[in-house]
């Protein structure tokens, strides 16, 4: 065994540790966690090349579409900026930074959870190392600075600096200046609310809270189009929103956005430019202060969790021998008064224990509904016939439950060594998930079809509604069966209700994630051309005539499935319990 | 007189009307390997992480080698080394990467970051999973990574959380053995286990928290003379009991916690049985 040398240095004075040597640590580490990701061979596993296969696939489709988000917004920010300053408008500057701010803000809190999800490891652990306070504001300042909303917001304003630059050469130094200390001034904005978001989700009833508001700002997103376009005409409806803005003017000037802009356009002005430069210095400074008092209390060991509740004290125990009743005295046991076994009802209570805890999955459920009902208001949807408004909102209020069924084990962790080490079937547990899962998905079902037949402008024709009812059958069917297959050879760890998700073998988890999808929406999308067939065949029936088979082998296949998932368990059990155990 | 290691007045954390750590006055002397005991949901973790930095207390000081926590953070966890309850290790490094990260930021120049991660590795038998991410490697060598990093930069005081749990027979006495020269070193070690036999044959002073209060706090000699019921004033009651010297640390902490503040027993004892399984 080796011998540890250099103790007795230990006890000597040291000196003091550079800046650059802990700043320069933390970035290695993050280098480090980043190659370990991407470049990490993991152990072979069955069915890699269709893995590689479909992550290629995956790419040429996703790469496209992150490059046209990120083109998007840069571009049209350049362009309206050239637009303002060369056509005369520059009132215009400050709405369309306000207008990048905001998609910043709303984009960085959006994806809050998501940049949780990803990332390997919590910026605030590192309190634990012998830090000072500015080296740890330093680092959390910079921690982060790579995040997609951050890289976009940052070459918007370069794309504005350069679009007022062309417009005006004489504008590009001051808006280069100014833009430089704009983003500074957002970086520390999304920092500012994202330290104290991650303050208030600490607790369960704040992201409950949370969830609640950003659902019910995308509800009062669709009312507001649903009043557009059933009060004005397209014209009109500009004509709007450009007189918003120019009212808006005024006010706008006492945010960051107009001082932002009026040091831009009042270089002519030194002393008013500098004045309105300094005012968002200020607004810059203000942002870090509030982000600084955060991360202070964070760095003091502030406690970030759910109080902890232990109100109910345990009373001591009445130290008198409990009587033993003897084998003879048990009473016989009850016959069963349900017609479930004990082992799918003692499951189906502990779900439904779990879901009426979870807020924000109640939530997730009920945001479908209410998008029906603005859709069936709608005009544009109106003029939809009602036999493709049916199927197209049965479609839109399935997509999401049904994406559940393909983890039911993922909310369980450590819990499923239970069901394993119990004496029970598996095929009860998974029978009890999907009953839990059915119910939602039927109520939900059931309820948007009340909705769609109460406000639908014309009634909806019955062979649609046979064909949607059959259509549903299949769907559901199908995904209960692949989910179930999924939930056990790909299981995923997470907390219900909790937006911090753990992020175990990945790479496992591709192939299903894009089967997932894959199934889903080609379930989905199978409509499309059997609804085509039946209008241009002129066979109202036609739809129901596919759907009605394909449900009942839906069905036929999920009892397959059903009779195979214990064999299944006992073949993926390694997997299975590996990765949720890793939670 | 020496500077304790360790000193806290008046200790106290709150979770809202949760008294976690109740008035927890600790004294442990430099050079002590000093046992933390306690019944789960007690307060050791607690009391471990507002002893560290990690948690701010609601009221009460901490000094840490005479110097208050609060003021002088940066300076004192320069000094000490903690392996806390979750271990905190960076999943997506390899063992080595990791105590190269931890080095550098304790201000270890590179080669002795490296002569310390080798000898370390090698001295943990972690030397052959160079490779391997932290993230797939066992509990057990995860506890005994989350103890090279602890131990890296030499430090004076060294809180342990559980330490042993889940580290194999040969590693434990590897570890053992360590610890043990680290004292002889004039190091502090602060230790929290809930396996009693290795308290008692490691600790030479052991407290006693339950229910968040400090209930018992002395040598392992003073606490088999039964010299722990300490008075709110913090002084000590000594009752002989016959028979004391062969009691076994388990017996003391039994008798200690079994019993509510009040002289009670406790909710649940050993005499009590289920009435199914007699």
């Amino acid at each position: 065994m080796a011998e540890l040398t250099g103790s007795e240095s230990v006890l000597q004075s040291l000196p003091p540790i550079p800046a650059s040597a802990q700043l320069l640590a933390v970035a290695w580490l993050r280098w480090r966690i980043f190659v370990n990701g991407m470049f990490r061979k993991r152990p072979k596993r069955k069915g890699q090349v269709v893995g590689l296969v479909f992550g290629i696939l995956l790419r040429i489709i996703v790469w496209p579409m992150l490059a046209m988000i990120v083109i998007g917004p840069v571009a049209g920010s350049g362009f309206l900026a050239w637009m303002a300053i060369s056509e005369g408008h520059p009132r215009s500057l400050a709405p369309l930074l306000l207008g990048i701010t905001l998609l910043w803000q709303f984009v960085s809190i959006n994806g809050l959870s998501i940049a949780v999800s990803m990332q390997s490891f919590d910026p605030a652990s590192l309190v634990r190392f012998p830090l000072r306070f500015g080296r740890y504001f330093v680092l959390r300042s910079l921690l982060g600075l790579l995040t997609p909303s951050t890289i976009v917001g940052c070459l918007a304003l370069l794309a504005v600096a350069v679009g007022i630059g062309i417009a005006d050469p004489s504008l590009a130094p001051p808006a280069l200046a100014v833009m430089a200390v704009y983003a500074l001034m957002n970086i520390y904005l999304t920092r500012m609310i994202g330290a104290w978001m991650e303050r208030w989700l600490a607790n369960r009833r704040f992201r409950e809270i949370f969830s609640m508001l950003m659902a019910m700002f995308a509800v009062s997103f669709q009312f507001l189009n649903l009043r557009l376009n059933s009060t004005h005409a397209p014209g009109v409806r500009t004509s709007w929103l450009i007189n918003i803005l120019h009212s808006s003017g005024s006010y706008l000037n006492w945010l960051p956005s107009g001082f932002a802009a009026q040091a831009i356009l009042l270089v002519k002005h030194p002393l008013a430019a500098f004045a309105q430069f300094a005012a968002l210095l200020a607004c810059t400074a203000l942002f870090a202060a509030v982000f600084s008092i955060r991360l202070q209390k964070q760095f003091l060991g502030e406690y970030l969790g759910e109080g902890v509740n232990r109100r109910a004290k345990a009373q001591p125990a009445p130290r008198t021998k409990v009587t033993v009743p003897q084998p003879a005295a048990l009473p016989a046991p009850e016959a069963p008064r349900s017609i479930l076994s004990p082992t799918v009802a003692a499951c189906l209570r502990k779900e439904w224990l779990i879901l009426r805890s979870n807020g924000a999955q109640m939530i997730g459920l009920l945001t479908p509904l209410f998008f029906v009902v603005i859709f069936s208001m709608n005009r544009a949807f109106s003029a939809i016939s009602s036999k493709y408004f049916l199927p197209a909102a049965m479609a839109y209020v399935l997509i999401g439950p049904l994406g559940t069924l393909y983890n039911v084990f993922g909310a369980d962790g450590r819990g499923v060594q239970v069901y394993l080490l119990a004496p029970i079937r598996m095929r009860d547990v998974v029978v009890a998930k999907n009953l839990m899962s059915l119910t939602l998905i039927v109520t939900e079902a059931a309820l948007a079809w009340t909705i769609i037949c109460v406000l639908a402008r014309a009634p909806i024709p019955i062979a649609t509604q046979i064909a949607t009812a059959f259509w549903a059958v299949f769907v559901v069917a199908m995904n209960l069966a692949i989910g179930t297959v999924r939930s056990i050879q790909a299981p995923r760890y997470f907390v219900p209700g909790q937006t911090r998700q753990i992020r175990a073998a990945a790479p496992a988890n591709r192939t299903s994630a894009l089967l997932v999808l894959a199934v889903l929406f080609g379930s989905m999308l199978l409509q499309i051309p059997v609804a085509i067939a039946s209008s241009y065949f002129h066979v109202p029936w036609l739809a129901a005539w596919v759907f009605g088979p394909l449900a009942v082998a839906a069905v036929f296949g999920y009892a397959l499935t059903l009779g195979n998932a214990e064999r299944l368990i006992l073949a993926h059990r390694d997997v299975f319990a590996e990765e949720l155990c890793k939670a | 007189m020496t500077t304790p290691a360790i000193d806290t007045t008046a200790l106290t954390r709150r979770f809202d009307d949760f008294t976690a750590v109740d008035n927890v006055n600790l004294c442990v002397d430099a050079g002590q390997f000093f046992g933390f005991l306690g019944p789960n949901g007690a307060g050791k973790s607690t009391t471990i992480k507002m002893l560290t930095g990690l948690l701010a207390p609601t009221s009460g000081s901490i000094r840490i080698l005479g110097e208050d926590l609060e003021a002088n953070s940066a300076e004192i966890k320069r000094q000490i080394g903690v392996v806390p309850e979750g271990m905190a290790l960076f999943g997506r490094l390899t063992a080595e990467e990791y105590l190269q990260f931890v080095g550098r930021m304790y201000g270890l120049d590179r080669t002795t970051t490296l002569n310390r991660t080798r000898e370390l590795l090698d001295f943990m038998q972690l030397a052959n999973e160079q490779k391997k991410l932290i993230t797939d490697f066992s509990h057990g060598m995860q506890k005994k990574l989350a103890l090279a990093a602890a131990v890296i930069h030499g430090p004076k005081v060294l809180f342990l959380d559980e330490p042993f749990e889940g580290v194999d027979a040969v590693a434990a006495g590897t570890l053992k053995s360590m610890l043990l020269r680290m004292i002889a070193r004039g190091a502090t070690i602060f230790l929290t286990s809930h396996v009693l036999e290795i308290v008692e044959r490691l600790c030479t002073h052991i407290a006693i928290i339950h229910r968040g209060q400090l209930v018992a706090q002395g040598s392992l000699d003073e606490l088999r003379a039964g010299a722990w019921r300490a008075g709110k004033a913090g002084s000590q009651e000594a009752v002989a009991t016959p028979g004391a010297e062969k009691r076994s640390l388990e017996q003391i902490f039994l008798e200690i916690v079994g019993t509510d503040r009040e002289g009670n027993p406790a909710a649940t004892s050993p005499e009590q049985e289920l009435s199914w399984l007699s």
